[in-house]
């Protein structure tokens, strides 16, 4: 007891680094955005879902040669709306054509072009609006803008356009992001706004940070996570749009399959053969829920407040 | 100090743990502290060092992913740490413990009226009319020094300064005539001079309505100026405790000869100012020996290696440092913390206040 | 609240719907081949192709409808000689003196001059500039009615004056004389009670569709049958009618009915019909809606946002997902399949009309579905934003339970800009839901413009563009009043930055 005791009462050597260890867990911020993500099983499962999906809309109309002109069955009345079955999946339509191929063909396109126009609504509405809620002159005429923007009727644009332009995807596309993206700079501008004027900017701007980096380096990171909620709903809501000019007359045209078309067209065969409108609206429904939920947990896992 | 005073809050071996990230951090690692009634106690300690967390659990105020893991807290005969919903806090957390923060901008809620958020904790409280509860309420916004209080009832928060603001949170807290004010930093975010008329606030209202103050804080100039009795805490305990004078002018534990030793106002004109190397130790890890050691310049080998007990100074001064032990070597606290009586003496004013140069 | 930063806005709202209509008027009368609007015009189908009636037709017709102005040899000399005289009819033919200085005189003043195919005669147009259409369209778009606005040669004596009186229905009113309508300003038993004629808004005559109706007639006119009761006019006559007394204009000629009725040349009028027009019955259905959006869609929210990760919140979030994933049209077409097979209510709104209360049920719920989780959605999400708030840590400190922080504090903080958003609402409920009130075949509003669109129906865009612009605009204006009334905090005249 003496010789060990009488040792430890005696003065240690004293290290300086040693104090300085820092002992926290690592944290890397995209690390715990995919651990936060992947640590739920039923996200996941609709992430694989939704990439199955997707991969199939793209691999199968190729493979068809699905178009809806093209209508080798129309003279045969027995092959036309049949129930679906073992040999037709999901049935056949009006023209005698495999609801199966119609489907998905419309799929393809509904989703290229509901990705290109959020792609295009993003690439522009982010940056400009950012800019707009960080620079308070430019504030004061944007919002005559929009507000000019926001309120010509949306119907009568797509219209005007769609004789303009021809019907067709490339119009499509034009159509729902001519007007789109304001709201998208709207939405930014705002959150921009409530962060703008927080300390740590605050100090940038005194170190004498640009405007450009201040946005990109500051803001935007805040912003990845509420981005990704607005896109999260956009898809699925562009889809809808398209679905609702398809009824409207104004969409893809005849000649380009979507989805919307085939709704569209088939709600008049509601009555006699439900299938042709509840088989597209299901595929329609899944598509845009699991596009919905997958966004939306992203947007909850890219939020450092979760990463508990 | 007298010896017959009752305690009103007994605190014993408490433990708190924090869920963070799968792993589990333990903010506070077995605390035992009694309260007197009338009396004001300070805790003293660097950030994070755990003293918000300790006292969340005498009001049930952790977080969601904190935990009472041991211990328990004896008020009035119940035991705090078993209170879980709010029915079972009712009564006590502001009525009977109350509490103020550090930032009175964000204490209030913006888009509601001064005198609504007073007399809406009388109503509760004493379950008085809606008239009676406003001539309380103005009654206390004049005892805190509001000015013209019955038409500044209905105004808004943003329409009072900041050091309005705390003498309002402040009104709320007492509104009810707690036995036990908890102050967390509540002079932090004010300036200066402001700071001194608070304290004064505070200590002046115990003084009539008799309550006990809990003060947490980081400014040993604050200490210095309130305090009957202080605790300093390091890495999740108090380490040593004792009256202001014992503390101030007979420190023994190391970590608060060095907090001592960091006072700005003790440098020398052209020499560095004294700090202290390293950092916190991390709490997730189960701690071996002395939270201090690594950072203790006098630190000896059996601090890395068992944890010290509290060794008795005096009645009323206690400390948790093995250079207390009979066996361990004898040591005279820093040069630069001697006569500290002398250099404190020089800094305070006529009034007694402590400022700074 | 500052006066002069309220008028600004106005001001500059104004300035907003007027560049709106320049937009609207550009892409109208530039952008859309000015063909396209005889594609549902009868009368055009009907004249054989490249006659020269077609071609008076379509030219007349354009003019009218303002792209140009036509100028036909016939008007020309008819200036000069007078209608009728004898030498019009050498004087109209191309081969004339004056044919030839009708062509020397609008060609100089920029016309494009043609012949008619059949009779080889002249006659010139021009294009009217979009903005001088537009300041022609503004300069009557507000009509102000005054003792000297009816213009009639066959009565020179009419007397004009105003006076005060009663209607025949009982009501006061300011009568007038010489005004295009008797009542200026007259009460009855009917919404808003109190009702005028002197100012009015003319937005022209519906074309082709809904011909030669005034416009604003179409869309505020009730519509159905005629709901007849027993009435006695001014003369003492009684009959059976659902004459609307309120609305009589002067009429320039009279027939032997009307001089049994009325005792002067105000014999014009319209009648009450059964069901509520369109605008009325978009705006009932839409307010109905918007209440029960409000009233489920806040409440829900809040438990949502009060039980968060708990199965209240999981449920809420597979309604806002189902709503807003699967297209408006495919959740209606359900949920009008359960309700018509489970509670046996009528699957359209003609089947028992507006009168009826089931009618109304199932087209009133699917309109607010859509609402009620766009506001449970937008509600917890605010709610959670309060939830860590510093005041709620003191209101808790404070002693408040739970439910008294959420209904006394964070509530209030939370509804801020929900309430913000209610103008809008209400503004949406007059432009009518376009899926629903085709699903179910509501007389509604929200048909007007896709269909008048499709018709080439240009004055009715106009009308119905500038209708929606303004309250669309209008709205957010007062949404922002709103937000002062509010959040105390908030005062908008002082926008620079926060303290």
């Amino acid at each position: 007891m003496d010789m060990e005791n009488t040792n430890l009462f005696e003065f240690a050597e004293f290290d300086e680094l040693e104090s300085e260890h820092i002992a926290a867990p690592r944290y890397s911020y995209w690390k715990s955005v995919w651990r936060t993500f992947f640590k739920n099983k039923f996200t996941v499962a609709v992430a694989v879902l939704l990439l199955c999906i997707i991969a199939f809309a793209m691999i199968q109309p190729m493979l068809s040669g699905y178009s809806p002109i093209k209508t080798p069955n129309i003279n045969n009345s027995h092959l036309k709306f049949l129930k679906p079955s073992a040999e037709h999946i999901f049935g056949t339509d009006h023209v005698g054509n495999e609801v199966f191929d119609a489907v998905w063909a419309g799929a393809r396109n509904s989703i290229i072009v509901s990705f290109i126009c959020t792609a295009i609504n993003m690439l522009i509405g982010i940056p400009i609006g950012a800019l707009w809620g960080f620079s308070k002159k430019m504030d004061r005429w944007m919002i005559e803008v929009y507000n000019v923007i926001s309120n010509v009727p949306f119907l009568l644009l797509a219209m005007i356009l769609s004789y303009v332009l021809g019907a067709g995807m490339r119009s499509l596309i034009i159509t729902m992001t001519c007007t789109e993206w304001i709201f998208v700079a709207y939405f930014i501008r705002t959150q921009v706004m409530i962060i703008r004027d927080r300390e740590y900017n605050l100090a940038s701007k005194c170190l004498g940070t640009s405007t450009w980096t201040m946005i990109v380096k500051n803001i935007l990171p805040y912003l990845i996570s509420v981005i990704m909620t607005y896109v999260s709903r956009e898809v699925p809501s562009l889809i809808s749009y398209e679905v609702f000019l398809s009824y409207m007359g104004l969409g893809l045209g005849t000649t380009n399959a979507s989805l919307g078309q085939s709704i569209a067209m088939y709600t008049s065969y509601m009555n006699g053969y439900p299938h042709l409108f509840w088989i597209p609206v299901s595929v329609l429904a899944i598509i845009s829920i699991s596009l919905y939920i997958v966004g939306q947990k992203l947007a909850d896992a890219a939020d450092p407040r979760t990463h508990m | 100090m007298s010896e017959n005073r009752n305690v009103v809050l007994s605190a014993k071996d408490v433990e708190v743990k924090f869920r963070v990230r799968d792993n589990y951090l333990t903010a506070i690692r077995g605390i035992s502290l009694d309260l007197y009634e009338g009396e004001t106690f300070a805790i003293v300690g660097e950030s994070g060092s755990g003293k918000s967390v300790f006292t969340k659990t005498f009001t049930g105020m952790l977080e969601s992913n904190g935990m009472i893991s041991n211990g328990s807290v004896m008020f009035h005969g119940k035991d705090l740490t078993k209170l879980k919903t709010d029915k079972d806090w009712e009564g006590i957390r502001g009525a009977k413990i109350s509490t103020i923060f550090q930032d009175p901008m964000t204490s209030l809620n913006p888009i509601r009226t001064i005198g609504s958020q007073i007399t809406e904790v009388i109503e509760k409280h004493q379950g008085v009319s809606k008239a009676e509860a406003k001539k309380q309420a103005i009654e206390i916004m004049e005892r805190v020094g509001i000015k013209n209080a019955a038409d500044r009832f209905d105004e808004f928060p943003f329409q009072y300064s900041g050091g309005m603001r705390q003498r309002i949170v402040i009104a709320i807290a007492l509104s009810c005539h707690p036995e036990i004010l908890i102050c967390d930093e509540p002079t932090t975010a004010l300036d200066v001079t402001i700071q001194a008329q608070i304290l004064q606030l505070i200590r002046d209202l115990q003084k009539e309505l008799g309550f006990t103050t809990l003060y947490i804080t980081h400014d040993l100039g604050v200490v210095a100026n309130v305090a009957d009795r202080v605790g300093v805490m390091y890495g999740g305990q108090i380490i040593e405790y004792g009256n202001v004078e014992e503390i101030f002018f007979e420190p023994c534990h190391p970590y608060t000869w060095a907090l001592l030793s960091s006072l700005p106002q003790l440098g020398v004109k052209g020499q560095d100012l004294y700090y202290i190397t390293g950092t916190p130790p991390s709490l997730y890890n189960k701690i071996k020996g002395d939270a201090f050691a690594p950072r203790n310049e006098h630190a000896l080998k059996i601090d890395f290696v068992q944890e010290p007990p509290f060794f008795k100074v005096s009645d009323t001064h206690y400390a948790k440092t093995w250079l207390l032990d009979p066996r361990a070597p004898k040591l005279e606290k820093p040069e630069v913390i001697q006569n500290l009586h002398e250099k404190i003496k020089k800094m305070t004013d006529k009034g007694g206040a402590f400022h700074v140069e | 609240m500052n006066k002069s930063y309220i008028w600004k806005r106005l001001l500059r709202s104004l300035l907003s719907i007027m560049i709106i209509m320049l937009i609207v008027f550009t892409m109208i009368f530039t952008l859309v081949p000015r063909e396209n609007i005889f594609f549902e015009d009868s009368t055009y189908r009907k004249l054989s192709s490249k006659s020269d009636d077609k071609t008076e037709y379509v030219y007349s017709t354009w003019e009218k409808l303002g792209y140009l102005d036509y100028v036909r040899i016939n008007d020309y000399c008819q200036e000069i000689y007078g209608a009728g005289s004898p030498e019009m009819s050498t004087a109209v033919e191309p081969d004339s003196k004056d044919s030839q200085d009708f062509v020397e005189l609008y060609t100089s003043k920029g016309y494009t001059v043609e012949k008619y195919l059949g009779n080889g005669r002249y006659y010139a147009y021009k294009d009217i500039p979009v903005i001088k259409r537009m300041g022609s369209w503004l300069a009557h778009l507000i009509v102000i009615d005054t003792p000297m606005s009816v213009k009639d040669e066959a009565n020179p004596d009419l007397k004009r004056g105003i006076s005060f009186g009663r209607t025949p229905s009982g009501g006061l009113a300011v009568i007038g004389s010489g005004t295009t309508y008797k009542y200026l300003l007259y009460t009855n038993s009917k919404f808003p009670w109190i009702h005028q004629n002197f100012i009015r808004m003319n937005f022209g005559v519906s074309y082709p569709t809904y011909q030669g109706l005034d416009v604003m007639r179409v869309l505020f006119q009730s519509q159905g049958d005629e709901a007849k009761r027993h009435v006695v006019y001014e003369t003492g006559l009684e009959g059976e009618s659902g004459i609307n007394f309120g609305t009589l204009k002067y009429k320039p000629i009279l027939d032997r009915m009307d001089t049994k009725k009325f005792p002067d040349h105000y014999a014009d009028y319209e009648v009450y019909r059964n069901q509520p027009s369109m605008i009325g019955t978009s705006f009932r259905m839409g307010i109905i809606a918007m209440i029960l959006a409000y009233s489920l869609g806040l409440p829900f929210g809040l438990l949502m946002a009060r039980r968060k990760d708990k199965l209240a919140d999981k449920l809420g979030m597979v309604y806002i997902i189902f709503i807003i994933a699967v297209p408006s049209l495919a959740y209606i077409y359900l949920f009008r399949y359960f309700g018509t097979m489970l509670f046996n209510l009528p699957s359209v709104f003609t089947t028992y009309g507006p009168s009826d209360a089931r009618s109304w049920v199932l087209p009133v719920i699917s309109l607010a579905l859509p609402s009620i989780a766009s506001l449970m959605l937008w509600t917890r999400r605010y709610v959670v934003d309060q939830m860590s708030a510093d005041y709620v840590k003191f209101a808790k400190a404070k002693g408040l339970s739970q439910g008294e922080i959420f209904r006394t504090h964070i509530f209030k903080n939370a509804i801020i800009p929900i309430a913000q958003g209610i103008p809008a609402s209400l503004a949406g409920c007059i432009t009518g839901a376009i899926i629903t009130e085709s699903i179910y075949s509501v007389g509604g509003m929200g048909k007007m413009l896709p269909n008048a669109i499709k018709q080439y129906n240009n004055v009715m865009i106009i009308a119905l563009a500038f209708m929606f612009s303004t309250v669309s605009v209008l709205s957010v204006l007062a949404g922002d009043i709103v937000l002062t009334k509010v959040d105390p905090r908030i005062s908008l005249s002082e926008k620079a930055g926060r303290s």
